[in-house]
């Protein structure tokens, strides 16, 4: 016991650790902000740079740039209208019109706090239940994800806006994006028109970045001469009242967001969107109606993200299996510096669990210092001249682009999707339900045909799979009973049952 | 206007940084190292963990960048398109082999020159934990009695378990149903929940978790049993006859563009040649589940050559319909 309490303060109280810690969460910050410099690719490049240190001090700077990335990500979202990483999508539904209400502090104020809220709870989760939400996360077979996709698509709903059909439409504009490349059971190459260069598939961060930096760039340009809001620096700490206020609400999307973080197929991307709809579900008088500036709204998928952090850890160091990309990568590094990463991990070297509970604690604290500094400065982005503000957000987005992949190829893509959706946009299409579709896309397409080969390709097979085990069943239900309540079918049942 | 000035100033500039680089020793700079796949992926490890060596015998700087996407077709075809000075290098896998194959490019491992083949992974045939079948012969005559049954986890054609898969039919019959997934981490988790039978898999991915008691080895791809997984019977136990294929294995390598000068050619052969050899290297790999080869010369190009033909036949004469084009056709002797 006292062990396992020394490997939890390791990082508290080596200086060393306690400053790495803090840096990678600081860079994190600023990496996570730039659409395009992804967490995964900073921890990949980490690996290389810190082959020669002892792997505690590695792991701490993994462990606060992975915190602090996922975090960053909201910032640009609020201030500008471009999230800077999938996971921040949601966060500018309720974040922007926030920023053009001039609260832009307020809102970075709270997303900085709900984000360590739901960081610890995720921590707490990981210590907590680790193995537990292990087994439970196995225990989803490809005709869970199957239906988790599904489920997916109906938060269409939630996400476009005024018009249903126009969301439609985008959801599977996105899906048919996210199909393009090698099919992956035959590697035949589909909607790739013969082009070599579209073989790899249309990496989703390049539709991402394009559709809400470069098209939201060009969207400005309509508002050139429009004087920015002034902004409100002074309520930039949420009052006490406040967070209590949404402690219900954050820890429930805390939940979803860990449990969706823990399954190895899903991560913070999907989780935001999910609590986002939670919210949007559940929350019946929001500050302002969602979408127009709903505190709700920045609280759900900002606590979620950050919760799913936690969540992924649990697969990594229970079973050795990756929960999401980052913690791919920091496979690849426990095995660079000599351990195994399995499920014998937790056994043979415990301090490593520890270690990494007690870091993510540290971590998230570092957020919160860091988060609530430095808003003043942050708030008067918005207020620079679009002139400046319009260019410099094209250049972001091109290097952004480029460093993916160091692809010119998917800048040139990244503009035609910027067209596109500066065009969509005019038309009164929301962005939302087309990176909805690119994500799920190719997760339905896959789960699908995994589900459908698992049973011989048998239809009949394959539906009774679906209501035959329990955890597919409670899916299943849930679909049905989302459809219901979305549907004409409900104001339909309702009158039925009234007039008997 | 500016015309005249600039295009002898060019020259100029041009002609010096020839000069320069005809008498300055290779490597004078940085080094661009394109990885073929994603980072955290096994070529991305083995990359990762090798460059710090080889930058620190060339002392230069190896920058790395992952390429991923198109089963590697991108990287390659990037670092075949770059200027042949032995600045470029490309950190690949085994799949360029079978690009004609499955008609996913023109090029193969023949069109550039091999810098170092670093190592070759173990494979190794899993099932979960709690499955009924001790060994391979048990599952394949549960197989050959219930055909079409079984779930076998695969990562999509060309992938190591569709190879393996083919290996075995080549000899002996085996009729299971297919389940693809991204790669070998979706697949084991699949197995660890039970939602699929047995996989075919990399040693470095699936050791860990037979070591730890959560998944069996059924056998191993060798004629003899590992070290590492003892206990684990090797395939040839239950199928003598695919010794022909063997030894075989997704392996890694690095390559360079095939006009590249003799002497930056050399120069990174007996880097690469020290890098591998290093104590600190062969222990990563022993502890990542693969074998070091430590091959350039004659002796790489052989290996990639019976590689090749063992891979194309196997597969060929599995299942001839999911290829684009025939060994035969092109050019590819029978193993």
């Amino acid at each position: 016991m006292s062990d396992t309490f020394s490997y939890l303060l390791m990082a508290w109280l080596d200086p060393q650790l306690l400053l790495l810690t803090a840096v990678g969460t600081l860079a994190g910050i600023y990496v996570g902000a730039i659409p395009g410099l992804s967490v995964t690719m900073a921890a990949s490049i980490l690996i290389s740079f810190t082959f020669s240190w002892d792997i505690n001090n590695a792991l701490a700077l993994m462990v606060g740039i992975y915190v602090g990335g996922v975090y960053g990500g909201s910032r640009t979202a609020i201030l500008l209208n471009i999230p800077g990483a999938p996971s921040a999508v949601t966060t500018a539904f309720d974040g922007y019109p926030l920023a053009q209400r001039g609260e832009a502090g307020r809102a970075i104020g709270l997303s900085t706090v709900m984000s360590v809220i739901g960081g610890l709870l995720g921590t707490l989760v990981l210590a907590g239940t680790a193995p537990y939400l292990a087994d439970m996360a196995l225990e989803f077979a490809p005709r869970d994800y199957f239906l988790i996709a599904v489920l997916g698509l109906l938060l269409v709903s939630t996400l476009s806006g005024k018009s249903l059909a126009r969301g439609i439409f985008s959801v599977a504009l996105g899906g048919i994006i996210g199909l393009v490349g090698m099919d992956m059971v035959t590697a035949q190459p589909r909607l790739t028109m013969g082009s070599m260069a579209l073989m790899g598939g249309i990496h989703y961060v390049v539709v991402m970045i394009g559709l809400f930096g470069a098209a939201e760039a060009f969207y400005q340009l309509h508002n050139l001469n429009r004087v920015p809001v002034k902004q409100k620096v002074d309520k930039i700490i949420p009052p006490l009242k406040m967070v209590l206020k949404y402690l219900p609400l954050s820890v429930r999307t805390s939940i979803i967001g860990v449990v969706v973080g823990a399954l190895p197929g899903t991560g913070g991307d999907i989780a935001s969107l999910f609590a986002y709809d939670h919210a949007k579900r559940t929350v019946k008088n929001p500050s302002s109606p969602f979408g127009e500036g709903a505190y709700e709204g920045l609280v759900a998928p900002e606590t979620a993200n950050n919760a799913a952090v936690g969540g992924a850890y649990v697969p990594m160091l229970t079973l050795g299996m990756p929960g999401d990309a980052v913690t791919a990568v920091i496979i690849g590094a426990l095995v660079i510096h000599g351990l195994n990463p399995g499920p014998m991990l937790m056994i043979e070297t415990p301090h490593i669990f520890w270690f990494t509970v007690g870091n993510l604690a540290l971590a998230n604290l570092f957020l919160l210092l860091f988060g609530l500094t430095g808003i003043k400065v942050f708030s008067k982005v918005v207020e620079v001249p679009k002139a400046l503000m319009i260019p410099l957000i094209l250049v972001l987005c091109v290097v952004g682009t480029y460093s993916i992949n160091s692809n010119m190829m998917e800048v040139y893509w990244m503009l035609g999707f910027g067209i596109l959706g500066y065009w969509l946009k005019v038309f009164g299409f929301q962005m939302g339900p087309i990176i909805l579709g690119v994500i799920l896309g190719p997760l339905l397409d896959e789960t699908y045909r995994q589900a459908m080969s698992s049973v011989g390709d048998d239809t009949g097979q394959f539906l009774l799979a679906l209501v035959a085990n329990p955890l597919s069943l409670v899916l299943t239900l849930v679909i049905v009973l989302v459809l219901l309540s979305q549907t004409p079918l409900k104001p339909w049942v309702k009158r039925r049952l009234s007039r008997q | 206007m500016f015309k005249p000035i600039l295009a002898p100033l060019a020259l100029a500039v041009g002609s010096l940084a020839l000069a320069g680089t005809a008498q300055a020793e290779y490597p004078e700079r940085n080094i661009q190292a394109t990885i073929q796949w994603g980072a955290g992926g096994a070529t991305d490890n083995v990359a990762r963990s090798l460059t710090p060596h080889v930058e620190d015998i060339l002392d230069t700087t190896l920058v790395l960048t992952n390429r991923a996407g198109g089963t590697g077709v991108i990287g390659m075809n990037h670092v075949m398109r770059q200027r042949p000075d032995g600045y470029n290098l490309l950190y690949g896998a085994e799949n360029p082999l079978l690009y004609p194959l499955m008609g996913l490019a023109d090029f193969t491992y023949d069109d550039m020159h091999t810098v170092n083949i670093i190592g070759q992974g173990l494979v190794v045939i899993a099932a979960p934990a709690d499955s009924p079948y001790d060994n391979f012969s048990e599952l394949l005559e549960h197989a050959q009695e219930n055909p079409g049954e079984l779930r076998m986890g695969g990562t999509g054609a060309g992938g190591l378990p569709s190879t393996v898969y083919a290996m075995i039919n080549a000899v002996d019959e085996l009729d299971v149903r297919t389940v693809t997934f991204g790669g070998d981490g979706p697949g084991i988790t699949a197995m660890l929940g039970g939602h699929i039978d047995f996989m075919p898999l990399s040693l470095a991915a699936a050791g860990e978790q037979i070591r730890g008691g959560e998944m069996k080895g059924l056998a191993v791809l060798t004629t003899e049993e590992i070290d590492s997984l003892p206990e684990v019977p090797p395939i040839t136990e239950a199928l003598p006859d695919i010794e022909s294929f063997l030894p075989w294995g997704p392996f890694w390598g690095v390559f360079v563009h095939e006009d590249t000068p003799d002497e930056a050619k050399a120069t990174l052969e007996s880097a690469y040649e020290e890098a591998v050899g290093r104590e600190e290297f062969q222990e990563f790999l022993q502890n990542f589940g693969a074998e070091a080869l430590n091959l350039n010369g004659e002796e790489a190009e052989q290996y990639l050559d019976n590689w090749q033909s063992v891979t194309a036949w196997a597969m060929y004469e599995a299942d001839a319909g999911i290829l684009e084009a025939t060994p035969e056709e092109l050019g590819i002797p029978r193993p």
